[in-house]
């Protein structure tokens, strides 16, 4: 059964149409991740899940209920905001009771409600606090507080650790997530980082300019994207697009790059790519699919290409190497000892089976 | 000057240089504030009047006559009458007027800068005009109250005594929401947005909202407003002084009318000083109880 199914959903401000039709529809228990860049429209999109927006065209369904005309507190919903939202003259525990205290709810069950919230989120400490005594996560924590306590159908988290430093937003993120697999609670979050979407979701929907890009499990979109946006979006380093020409090759198709280097495609691909024949089209190879050449490594679908390194970026264990293909920079996730200094040609073998191959024109993966 | 201190410890001859230099403008600001209360109180134990310029030591005397005094202590009620009624009516309908306008609506800057023009008038002046509305034949008052009664009106807003207050309520209301209103919607604007939402996510009504988060955001400004209002109301003068001068007899009378009248009109210049001193206790007493109250001398 669907917890929120959403059909041709129109959002405008103004002149501005910040949603332009969204079809969506979250299953029980599923942990969705809005994603997109800023203005994508995935905010206006929660929002109006919320009900803090009106949606302007399409319905809203909360188990199975049209909510379009209910009011936010009408909707069954517990909502998390990117600047936490506590109310300031009230201790952490008042904050969190707010809500049950709105719905009447007897004061023995608020008090054990919030001890158990509380010890869930190691909050249980401050509760006498104000929330001006508090640190960003901690803050961060009693706002998911007074989201949880309330046994809500659906939970929205809108960019709930953009405030937060690096290291604190990693330990939030298993911390959100551990939530959702306790309570196992249908929870939307929305965020503009392909990595907390990537770790996070059940369900990735990727937005761009108000509509749905791409929607699927994430390693889906990561390894099937349909189109180039998405392929760019996810991933870091982001994948390589180079200008290229599909040509024939070796009894099959190949891509020419820049330099008129062809690197043969598998043939699992030559069916669909058949009809572009001697067209331009768009190359995009991921960082970590191109490798340094081993002798002897003959692996089907391996194209090799001699590069020069101009920089190296170590990370540690990985070290990305930059060269170039025509006037176009492509970076490579090598290991970390492959290339020892800038300027020396090497061989590398990029993994063809991994690379897609975009039309230029429609930018749809091939 | 600790710090100071701890570096060089200034030599005598530093410290009277600066003393030197500080010391004109000590002198003339207590010229032109300390001296006056020093001679107020100074008067106040005189007996100089219109007649007579006994500048002889008379003890407590004007302070004894004070208590007995009763129209003194009935203009002290009428001005508590008016602040009582006033303030309230007008921090309401501020808020009311605020609550209004917090949304953006089409022309919004022209009617708030229209309904603050008010405020720009000078109450001897929104005085005067109110007396030529309440005018009891050629008023606009009386003339809009006879279209809707459908019988000719000729109320005497300034002169009967179940009129007068009323009168005096409508001008000062009239010019001081807007002044309740402007801060009050500054202060509104400023609360946040995110925290409404959340608690109407919470499932808060309208009044759970207003009490428990946008009241204590903005009740410091909300506070000062109140004050600024009360003292400004326990000095009424103008608008009364403008539509009755204190009558019929002496029943709008507040203390301010009281201590013109004893001072510029009676010239009982020693009582009258006295009269002037119980205020301004009775005003710091009021005010630092207030202050203490919100908490605003932290």
């Amino acid at each position: 059964m669907a917890d929120l199914k959403i059909t041709g959903l129109h959002k405008y401000y103004g002149a501005v149409h910040a949603v332009r039709g969204i079809d969506l529809e979250i299953p029980a228990g599923e942990f969705t991740v809005l994603v997109g860049q800023s203005g994508c429209g995935k905010s206006t999109l929660l929002r109006t899940i919320a009900g803090l927006e009106d949606a302007d065209e399409g319905t809203i369904e909360i188990g199975n209920e049209v909510v379009n005309d209910l009011a936010p507190r009408e909707r069954d919903i517990a909502m998390v905001f990117q600047n936490y939202a506590l109310y300031p003259y009230m201790t952490v525990y008042d904050n969190i009771a707010f809500g049950l205290r709105a719905r009447k709810t007897p004061k023995q069950d608020i008090a054990g409600k919030i001890a158990r919230a509380a010890e869930m989120l190691g909050i249980g400490h401050l509760l006498q606090r104000y929330p001006r005594q508090l640190s960003g996560g901690q803050l961060q924590r009693v706002a998911i507080g007074r989201a949880i306590v309330r046994n809500a159908r659906l939970y929205l988290f809108d960019e709930p650790l953009s405030n937060l430093d690096a290291q604190l937003r990693d330990e939030m993120r298993g911390e959100i997530k551990r939530l959702h697999q306790e309570l196992g609670k249908t929870m939307i979050y929305v965020t503009h980082d392909q990595i907390e979407a990537m770790t996070m979701a059940d369900r990735i929907v990727l937005l761009r300019d108000g509509r749905i890009e791409q929607a699927g499990a994430p390693l889906e979109l990561f390894e099937q994207p349909v189109t180039r946006y998405v392929a760019g979006f996810l991933g870091s380093p982001s994948m390589n697009f180079l200008d290229a020409t599909l040509v024939a090759a070796d009894g099959g198709l190949g891509v020419r790059l820049a330099d008129g280097t062809v690197l043969p495609l598998p043939p699992a691909r030559h069916a669909a790519l058949a009809g572009y024949r001697d067209r331009p089209v768009t190359f995009g190879v991921r960082p970590d699919h191109i490798g340094r050449a081993s002798p002897g490594d003959t692996r089907p679908g391996l194209a090799r290409y001699s590069a020069v390194i101009e920089l190296l970026q170590p990370t540690g264990s990985r070290t990305y190497g930059t060269f170039r293909v025509g006037s176009a920079e492509v970076v490579a996730e090598l290991k970390a000892h492959d290339v020892s200094q800038v300027n020396e040609r090497v061989e590398l073998v990029i993994d063809m089976n991994r690379a897609i191959v975009i039309d230029p024109d429609s930018e749809k993966v091939l | 000057m600790a710090a100071e201190g701890a570096i060089r410890s200034p030599r005598a001859g530093d410290r009277n240089f600066r003393f030197t230099l500080i010391a004109p403008s000590i002198f003339v600001l207590l010229l032109i504030g300390i001296f006056p209360l020093i001679y107020l109180l100074l008067v106040s134990f005189q007996g100089i009047t219109m007649i007579d310029n006994d500048t002889s030591f008379h003890g407590l005397a004007n302070y004894r006559r004070l208590f007995d005094d009763a129209r003194l202590w009935e203009s002290l009620l009428h001005t508590l009458i008016f602040t009582a009624i006033a303030l309230p009516l007008e921090l309401l309908l501020g808020l009311l007027m605020a609550q209004l306008f917090i949304d953006h609506l089409p022309g919004r800057q022209v009617f708030v800068a229209l309904l603050v023009l008010p405020v720009l008038v000078a109450p001897i002046v929104s005085g005067a005009t109110w007396s030529l509305m309440f005018d009891n034949r050629f008023g606009p008052i009386n003339q809009i109250f006879g279209w809707i009664t459908g019988e000719e009106m000729t109320l005497l807003w300034t002169i009967s005594p179940e009129l007068v207050y009323p009168a005096i309520l409508t001008a000062e209301v009239w010019q001081w929401t807007p002044f309740m209103f402007l801060l009050l919607l500054a202060a509104l604007s400023a609360v946040d947005k995110s925290q409404l939402e959340a608690a109407s996510i919470d499932g808060a009504g309208y009044w759970r909202t207003f009490f428990r988060i946008v009241l204590p955001a903005i009740w410091p400004v909300m506070a000062v407003a109140i004050l600024i209002r009360g003292l400004d109301l326990f000095r009424l003068f103008d608008v009364v002084w403008a539509l009755t001068k204190g009558g019929p007899g002496t029943m709008t009378e507040t203390v301010s009318i009281f201590t013109y009248v004893r001072g510029f009109q009676q010239f009982e210049i020693s009582y009258t000083s006295a009269v002037a001193l119980l205020i301004i206790v009775l005003l710091s007493v009021a005010i630092l109880t207030a202050l203490r109250r919100v908490e605003l001398s932290r």
